[in-house]
């Protein structure tokens, strides 16, 4: 079966902080911005990815409110849930909509309200995606399944608390330059690591991981509009092609998996869309990794490709993966400096890319930027979602 | 009675799976009821360990231990140590007692102890 080309023609984002908005209006207002942006209002359907609207805002059926707040309808529409992953796999659906040649213009906006619960409410809340009789009632959360991952990362490649904390620091003081980022408080390792204060200023939240080894909760929400070529010619932005997408799962339970310290559905999901692109790794000029804790981003930037495994933290060290350097990761903070509304993560991670191959994004550009990738990790590892895309002539 | 925690064999290929799932991971046999429950061993070594210090608001304690466990007999399993200085590798006992209680549900698990 022959598939049709995709290009994204419009892109949308909201502040990633605290937002007093109800969660259908945090999902329409980056679709309005992405409206404008690409100049139509035209859209044949919408997907809408979030994680925790029925259990944190007591509000489900989001893709019907979200249609009508728009004044969208009968576009149809629906909701798509795949847990911190949900917002790749809804850019995922509306791929397959256009390429299939079903819908001509698709609009894939995500949002997340989870700053309506404190954050211990919010992590349990994540939690939920563990398996229940074998990891949730132990009290397992997302933090303590990435801290006993790191532990056995650092005892068989020698990543380090340090190694951690460039990640941190790296990531943090990037998201300084993104206007929309949640946090912006520059850090330094002599402050969350080396000083007599470390310690109180970067407790342990789970050892060995410390709090700005984790990414904030955050509300926020994000938006793409998909097209196909002839809409995008018509509509005249930068063409931005969405190349490839890969998508993999892994065992649920994460004690199951035959290596520890492989992140198996990454590695999957990143050849699948670097395969279905024709592009390789060495191609790519800027990536947005899931860096919801400091060692995702060292380990993905070696599953995905970019460098040999167990030598991540190595290029981290020689500046490789900072803005100027041979591949910069998270120049948009990432999830650790941006922010992470779990719903909306994957689709930010494509705002920041279509941003940075149009050559938009002022003070952290990247120079010449052509190829682009997102990698949208959802459980611990469990469903993953990855993406490639290619600035066009 | 003392509790257990099961693990499940399958009847056609002998692979043993835990969690529970319903067709078999090694050889696809997709029938009902076709899994036999087997005891976990009751010893093994720790493959990996954290002290978690931001917990659900069900626990009521400062901190938790979690550790994820390498059974004797080939099988992986999570649970809570409490083990003061944890090392990887260090021979672990496993007892189930109660490791969660919300209201008045208690929820039994693995404990590991040094054994
Ligand atoms: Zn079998």
């Amino acid at each position: 079966m022959t598939m049709r080309d995709v290009y994204v023609i419009g892109i949308g984002i909201t502040s990633f902080t605290r937002l007093e908005f109800p969660l259908s209006e945090i999902a329409a207002y980056p679709a309005m911005m992405a409206m404008k942006d690409a100049g139509t209002r035209e859209i044949d359907h919408l997907y809408v990815a979030n994680m925790g609207g029925g259990r944190v805002n007591h509000q489900t059926g989001l893709a019907s409110a979200v249609v009508d707040t728009l004044s969208l309808t009968p576009a149809g529409a629906e909701t798509i849930e795949n847990g911190p992953a949900s917002g790749g796999s809804a850019v995922k659906t509306g791929y397959m909509a256009v390429a299939s040649g079903l819908h001509d213009t698709v609009m894939v906006t995500g949002a997340e309200r989870m700053r309506e619960v404190n954050n211990l409410e919010a992590t349990d809340f994540v939690a939920t995606l563990t398996h229940p009789i074998a990891e949730h009632i132990y009290g397992v959360t997302l933090p303590s399944l990435a801290a006993m991952f790191t532990r056995l990362y650092m005892e068989k490649y020698g990543v380090t608390e340090r190694h951690l904390a460039m990640v941190a620091v790296k990531n943090q003081n990037a998201a300084l330059l993104n206007e929309f980022a949640h946090l912006h408080q520059r850090i330094s390792i002599e402050g969350i690591l080396d000083s007599p204060e470390a310690m109180t200023n970067n407790p342990y939240v789970a050892e060995p991981l410390r709090f700005f080894d984790c990414c904030p909760v955050s509300d926020g929400g994000a938006c793409v509009i998909l097209a196909s070529e002839e809409v995008a010619r018509k509509v005249g932005r930068p063409l931005v092609k969405l190349a490839g997408v890969g998508q993999a799962t892994d065992t649920h339970a994460v004690h199951e998996r035959e290596d520890p310290t492989d992140l198996l559905a990454v590695r999957r999901a990143a050849a699948m869309a670097f395969e279905r692109a024709g592009l390789t790794p060495a191609d790519v000029d800027v990536a947005e990794l899931h860096d919801a804790f400091t060692i995702l981003e060292i380990v993905e930037s070696e599953e995905c490709g970019f460098f040999p495994k167990g030598e991540g933290h190595l290029a981290l060290e020689r500046g490789e993966t900072a803005l100027g350097g041979k591949l910069p990761i998270n120049v948009s903070g990432g999830l650790k400096g941006r922010g992470h509304p779990v719903g909306a993560t994957g689709i930010a991670q494509a705002y920041e890319i279509v941003h940075q191959l149009r050559g938009e994004a002022g003070e952290r550009q990247v120079k010449d930027a052509r190829v682009g990738f997102t990698c949208n990790f959802g459980g611990f590892g469990n469903n993953v979602v990855c993406l490639t895309f290619k600035k066009e002539d | 009675m003392p509790r257990e925690i099961y693990a499940y064999k399958c009847r056609k290929c002998g692979h043993v799976h835990y969690p529970y799932r319903m067709v078999c991971k090694n050889c696809g046999k997709n029938e009902h009821n076709e899994f036999e429950p087997v005891p976990l061993s009751k010893s093994g070594s720790l493959l990996t360990f954290t002290t978690l210090y931001s917990l659900p608001p069900d626990f009521e304690v400062p901190s938790l231990g979690l550790a994820i466990v390498a059974l004797d007999g080939g099988i992986t399993v999570t649970g809570q140590h409490r083990i003061d200085e944890p090392e990887t590798g260090m021979a672990v006992r496993v007892e189930v007692e109660v490791v969660r209680r919300d209201g008045y549900d208690e929820h039994y698990g693995m404990v590991f102890y040094k054994a």
